[in-house]
């Protein structure tokens, strides 16, 4: 099986070599990233500060000059072009390294004819198939899990202060998820070139398929995957009222609310003003030792949140600005008629708190485990059927 | 005529039974009869589309058959593919080699899919042809590709080999190397080979015998030597006694429609057929007199 797989390499050996060179660079280019961001060593306190202006003159940084230079240095690299290529490409790689390898294991030996020799040699066409995926898994596996670490360091410093491992910001896009990713494109895409057996084709549907499951993934998982019942969550329920221009005016509480959503309150640094009330002492200085004592508002705001709509106490999918209590309704008078609050749909924000972020993982990336092994099963189904030409 | 065949199933290597396969409406073949007796060297000849292509992959079961049965060395190939697979050598119709791989690399590709290729066994065919292990086999001559195709083949040590028209791209070098180097395998080796073709002149001296396929039907079926005995040539009023019109054709030299005929059994007119006609006819005429029979042109007027 060994000398298998090494000859599967050496024929993708243009795909194997593309691969792991874009794998490594980005893998290298997102390192180098997060320690430029880490280098900075800027207090969490720090983040808390504002602009604020008088009206006349340059505006000043609440948290004062020394955070300001180091804060202007960090989003100056947040948002620089560098990590603009970064992390886009931290998302697409695993995708982009299936489809590469998946496309042709199969197809490119149907197109060129070679199929039948091997096919013939092979009395199981299963084993030479089985030859060929696990070629691509034993090129994926490393290659992924250096991506998804350097993905999930990045994140790390993109967010200073945050446990990447309690909570959801790009949590599909780093860690072992891209694994998943890329073996689910690539099982996805071993199937469709066994089904189409031409490289061409498999490869522009399988990019359009991924790309879609990749977006539609994230309402999917939170309408399918990890409802209330399923998961361990927060809520808060509000009413819809009647729409009054700017928004929906929520006109009552239904159930007793449980604020997690609410952002914790961050310590003030000295100085400034309107900041949230603080939690703790911040260092006077800043120092990066005291940055454990502080909780950054971002944590709270990336938590895996949603919101469902609950008409009649089941979850309503439609559009609940088109419900008929939502028309607004005049007497004779020309005054507003109020509606009826129990005939107006519920509007439940969800959140799963951080400490559930395992068990999101191990769910989603299950959920990927299952797909990849479905599409893979076709894909041996198939290739005892299929011709060879 | 496939009940010609001569041939015991019980010592056949390959046997196909009231085959058929249809592509929609086309036939490709229609209730084929074929026994390839082992030991043997069969040409299947008959003009392209003719079905050879369809048999051959039917046998490695690449296509499944509509109809009737194939058995490889006894086994059905379409039921227990595995084990009719470990009895066959394929030889497939355009060199198939990976790109990008050396010689010595199909060389492992194959040890690494069929537990009993004895590569060394290749590599020695391979290095008797002068073909380097370590050339890029996308690089190769289509004779040394072809090479290749029947050294890997050969290294399955298969009892049963099957070569679809392994001659049609090569030049005539190329081609008598490849049916020498066939002939002295299957005879030190004693396994059975099924050489298909659509040219008669390059089969005839290494063929034992002769099956000729048109439009999906077996034609003819039977040992070389009673192909050329059995038929005679001549034009169409002067038919030998006794014999059958097979089909007619134009002559060489576009002059004249000659006829083949099919002489009469021993015994039916007191000859055996070989006293009453010394001379033979060229496998050429007798395949073409079956090529003309089974496209409808027999009796047609030239002139």
């Amino acid at each position: 099986m060994i000398a298998r797989i090494w000859l599967t390499f050496k024929q993708h050996r243009f795909e194997t070599i593309a691969i792991t060179v874009v794998c490594v660079v980005l893998t290298a280019a997102a390192l180098i990233e997060a320690y430029r961001l880490s280098s900075l060593n800027v207090p969490i306190s720090c983040f808390n500060g504002r602009y604020e202006s008088s009206g006349i003159g340059t505006p000043t940084y609440s948290a004062g000059a020394h955070c300001q230079a180091l804060v202007d240095s960090f989003m100056g690299l947040q948002s620089g072009l560098p990590m603009n290529l970064v992390r886009p490409m931290l998302l697409l790689a695993p995708l982009l390294a299936g489809i590469v390898l998946g496309a042709p294991l199969v197809a490119r030996e149907i197109e060129q004819g070679t199929a039948p020799l091997s096919w013939a040699l092979s009395g199981s066409r299963r084993r030479w198939l089985l030859g060929k995926v696990l070629a691509g898994v034993v090129l994926l596996v490393p290659l992924m899990l250096a991506v998804g670490l350097a993905a999930e360091v990045l994140e790390g410093a993109l967010d200073p202060g945050v446990d990447t491992h309690a909570a959801f910001q790009n949590y599909l896009g780093r860690g072992s998820f891209d694994l998943f990713w890329a073996l689910a494109a690539f099982a996805g895409t071993v199937t469709l070139g066994t089904l189409f057996g031409r490289t061409m084709p498999a490869l522009i549907v399988a990019f359009v398929v991924c790309v879609f499951v990749r977006v539609a993934w994230d309402p999917g998982m939170a309408r399918i995957v990890l409802r209330p019942m399923a998961v361990e969550q927060t809520g808060s329920n509000q009413q819809f009222g009647v729409f009054y221009g700017g928004g929906p005016g929520i006109i009552g509480v239904t159930i007793e609310p449980t604020p997690l959503i609410e952002p914790t309150p961050l310590p003030e640094p000295s100085g400034s003003l309107g900041s949230p009330e603080p939690s703790g002492s911040p260092a006077p200085d800043g120092s990066a030792s005291d940055v454990t004592a502080f909780t950054p508002f971002w944590v709270q705001i990336d938590l895996y949140s949603y919101t469902q709509v609950f008409l009649d106490g089941k979850p309503f999918y439609g559009d609940p600005y088109s419900l008929p209590g939502y028309q607004m309704q005049f007497d004779a008078n020309g005054n507003l008629i109020q509606s009826d609050p129990s005939t107006m749909p519920n509007w439940v924000d969800y959140a799963i708190p951080g400490s559930q972020y395992w068990l999101v993982v191990a769910l989603e990336s299950g959920l990927l485990l299952l797909g990849s092994l479905f599409c893979a099963a076709v894909a041996f189904v198939w290739v005892d059927r299929r011709r060879p030409y | 005529m496939g009940a010609d065949a001569g041939a015991s199933t019980a010592t056949a290597a390959l046997v196909a039974h009231g085959l058929s396969k249809r592509f929609r409406k086309k036939v490709a073949l229609d209730s084929v009869d074929l026994s390839v007796p082992a030991g043997s060297i069969t040409a299947l000849v008959g003009p392209n589309g003719a079905g050879k292509t369809t048999l051959i992959r039917v046998c490695m079961a690449f296509e499944r058959p509509n109809a009737g049965r194939v058995e490889v060395d006894g086994v059905d190939p379409w039921r227990h593919r595995s084990e009719a697979l470990r009895r066959v050598g394929y030889v497939p119709q355009a060199p198939a080699v990976y790109r990008g791989l050396s010689v010595e690399d199909h060389l492992a590709m194959a040890r690494s899919l069929h537990s009993g290729f004895d590569a060394d066994y290749a590599r020695r065919r391979l290095d008797q042809l002068g073909i380097p292990l370590d050339q890029r086999a996308d690089t190769l001559s289509g004779g040394q590709g072809a090479q290749l195709g029947l050294a890997i083949a050969l290294g399955t040590r298969a009892k049963v080999l099957l070569l679809d028209e392994p001659l049609a791209n090569l030049d005539p070098l190329a081609r008598r190397e490849f049916i020498q180097v066939l002939l002295d395998a299957v005879r030190s080796e004693g396994s059975t080979a099924l050489l298909s073709s659509h040219i008669v002149t390059d089969v005839e001296d290494a063929c034992d015998r002769l099956a000729i396929l048109g439009g999906g039907k077996v034609r003819l079926d039977c040992p070389l030597e009673e192909a050329r005995r059995t038929h005679r040539l001549t034009d169409a009023d002067s038919p030998p006694p006794g014999a059958t019109a097979v089909g007619s054709f134009l002559g060489k030299g576009g002059q004249k429609v000659m006829t083949l005929w099919r002489l009469a059994a021993a015994g039916a007119d007191g000859s055996d057929g070989q006293s009453a006609a010394p001379e033979t006819t060229s496998l050429e005429d007798v395949v073409l007199g079956y090529l003309a029979a089974g496209r409808g042109t027999a009796g047609l007027q030239f002139n």
